[in-house]
């Protein structure tokens, strides 16, 4: 266990120095900051009715579904960039042998860095998605009926996309892995849109291929699921179903089973590919 | 009582002196191969490096000397064959914090300063903090780097990055260190340094599993060497037997005809007449001496009769490229 903290500890000093979580973290402040503005400035045009009450309410809800979703994209993509080189380029860069020289069992070394990455990504998340519906509550006084599950679902599909890219650098080099994840990531939120217009269009052919595809990255249909605690009912009802960003339906439980297993399954996937690698 | 025990007393029932253990060596490679698709990379090496030998490990490039490094320390996995450090298997982990490594291409983490990559190296070797803070500063001055530990690698010259990897593969005092080209971005004065090194590590009994090109450092250093090309162990041996293996001598004369070389070739084989100077390969140095009575008896004058060491190089070149193995 200690090995395995002394490898998160590592990688969290690594992605400190090399800047990329500063850079993460100034995109998702800069973020935030625009959304305050552009949340005050359509907020206040859009809606005459008293704060608080119905039709403010369900504009207010809309914003801070899309602020939210932003700041789902924004943390996926830390997610992706943050572990794409994980394995992979600390093997090209050759940095690899000394560390794995040691009394090290490279499941360890796995396991360290994924705990590195859900820490980091938890704490990204938690303090966008906080900021952003402090926003939302001092501009329109717009409470999420459900923050802290929306939040977790969040931190949940980062989480789950920096397991499959560190999977993928288990396997692939960093440029094949970045390649193949982001595509991944595309492909997933394509999936979300199939699912919804087979929804809209009563397309079953096509609902079920969002649903298959969802199934094996369902970072999109997380983010799906977690803004049904965003939102109040009268606001989903509001939305109706033609938004890109709103839920379709509400998440069964075993889809939320599924959804924590997935990231455990590739980070033993990720071990298990790793163990007998040569370097 | 065990029945090792009852069988260490003799038949007049006196308690015979228990031999001591005899210590399981460093290295123990037998028979063992790598294959990489169609490519064999080690094949069937078997190899012996006793605990306290400083051991050179010598090869031409693709010979398979780092995949059996890598071997040693688990980062490969052999084909086939034995492959132990100390006894035990050697991608065991816990083997392996009795092994301090320096790799060919010495790349660390340059966004760490050289004392903060001493001290993930030590956590990882297992040393308490108070072993790292006395260590990391000891260890610094040992390479040459002493008052730099502060400064980020990526700040280091090449020859600094090969130092702070000598530093982190003697750290945690292991008992055998394995050093890839540990002097190939070292000036002459770094050399010497890492020379003073490896002959300090082997007074200290740690064994040294050197891997290097530059066959005069070897021969500076090394207690015993293994040459190996295509993956195999072509010689291996005491230097001084391999370099003395067989004996040459250089003869200055008066003059130089056909008669006198008919002469001496039936001594040995000649290797270069160059005007006066001849020089002869001979079974024995015995040989040599019979050499020089023909030669006087012959009515030649004998001014010098020099015996020549063969260089390693001349040994390694004989091996590698002559096939003398």
């Amino acid at each position: 266990m200690t090995n395995v903290l002394t490898i998160a500890r590592f990688t969290i000093h690594e992605a400190l120095s090399r800047r990329l979580v500063l850079a993460g973290l100034l995109i998702g402040l800069a973020f935030v900051g625009l959304f305050a503005l552009g949340f005050s400035f359509v907020y206040d045009r859009s809606v005459e009715a008293p704060r608080g009450t119905f039709l403010p309410n369900v504009v207010a809800a809309n914003l801070t579904v899309l602020g939210l979703y932003a700041v789902s994209f924004l943390s996926g993509f830390l997610a992706l960039f943050v572990a794409v080189g994980s394995v992979s380029g600390e093997i090209d860069s050759g940095t690899l042998h000394a560390v794995l020289a040691r009394p090290l069992q490279r499941a360890e070394f796995i396991v360290g860095r994924w705990l590195a990455y859900v820490g980091l990504m938890s704490g990204y998340v938690a303090l966008m998605a906080g900021l952003l519906l402090l926003v939302a509550y001092v501009v329109a006084e717009y409470a999420a009926p459900e923050p802290l599950p929306a939040i977790a679902l969040m931190m949940l599909g980062a989480i789950l996309l920096a397991t499959l890219s560190l999977f993928g650098s288990t396997v692939l080099s960093t440029l094949a892995n970045g390649v193949v994840v982001f595509t991944l990531f595309a492909l997933a939120w394509l999936a979300g849109v199939i699912e919804l217009l087979g929804t809209v269009l009563s397309n079953d052919g096509m609902r079920n291929v969002g649903i298959a595809v969802s199934l094996l990255i369902p970072s999109d249909a997380i983010w799906r699921a977690a803004s049904q605690y965003i939102l109040s009912s009268a606001s989903v009802a509001a939305l109706g179903p033609a938004s890109l960003v709103a839920p379709t339906a509400p998440p069964s439980p075993l889809f939320v089973v599924w959804a924590v297993l997935h990231p455990l399954v590739f980070l033993g996937l990720s071990v298990l590919a790793f163990a007998h690698r040569d370097l | 009582m065990s029945p090792t025990a009852s069988a260490s007393y003799s038949a007049a029932g006196v308690r015979a002196p228990t031999p001591a253990p005899v210590p399981a060596p460093a290295i123990q490679t037998i028979n063992l191969r790598k294959v990489y698709g169609r490519k064999v990379a080690v094949d069937g090496l078997s190899l012996t490096v006793q605990p306290g030998e400083v051991f050179g490990f010598l090869g031409p490039n693709g010979a398979g000397k780092t995949t059996t490094v890598k071997i040693l320390l688990g980062l490969v996995r052999p084909t086939d064959g034995i492959a132990r450090v100390f006894g035990a298997p050697a991608d065991d982990p816990a083997t392996r914090r009795r092994i301090g490594y320096l790799p060919e291409h010495f790349r660390f983490h340059d966004w760490l300063t050289g004392h903060d990559l001493l001290d993930f190296h030590g956590r990882l070797a297992g040393l308490p903090a108070q072993q790292r803070r006395e260590r990391i500063p000891i260890v610094l001055e040992r390479v040459g780097l002493a008052g730099r530990g502060g400064d980020r690698v990526r700040g280091y010259s090449k020859g600094m990055t090969q130092r702070v990897g000598l530093a982190q593969a003697i750290l945690h005092r292991p008992d055998l260190v394995l050093l890839d080209e540990p002097t190939s971005a070292l000036d002459p004065i770094g050399r010497r340094e890492v020379r003073d090194l490896i002959r300090g590590l082997r007074d200290e009994g740690v064994t040294v599993f050197l891997n290097s090109h530059l066959l005069g450092e070897v021969e500076l250093v090394c207690d015993r060497v293994a040459i190996v090309d295509h993956g195999r162990v072509v010689r291996a041996g005491r230097l001084t037997d391999l370099i003395d293996e067989v004996p040459r001598v250089r003869l200055t004369l008066d003059r130089v005809d056909g008669d006198l070389l008919a002469a001496i070739g039936r001594h040995g084989a000649i290797l270069d007449v160059a005007e006066t100077v001849v020089t002869v390969e001979v079974r024995d140095l015995d040989a040599a001496a019979r050499l020089a009575e023909t030669v006087v008896r012959s009515g030649y004058q004998l001014f010098g009769l020099v015996p020549l060491q063969r260089s390693l190089e001349e040994v390694f070149v004989g091996l590698v490229e002559g096939g003398e193995a």
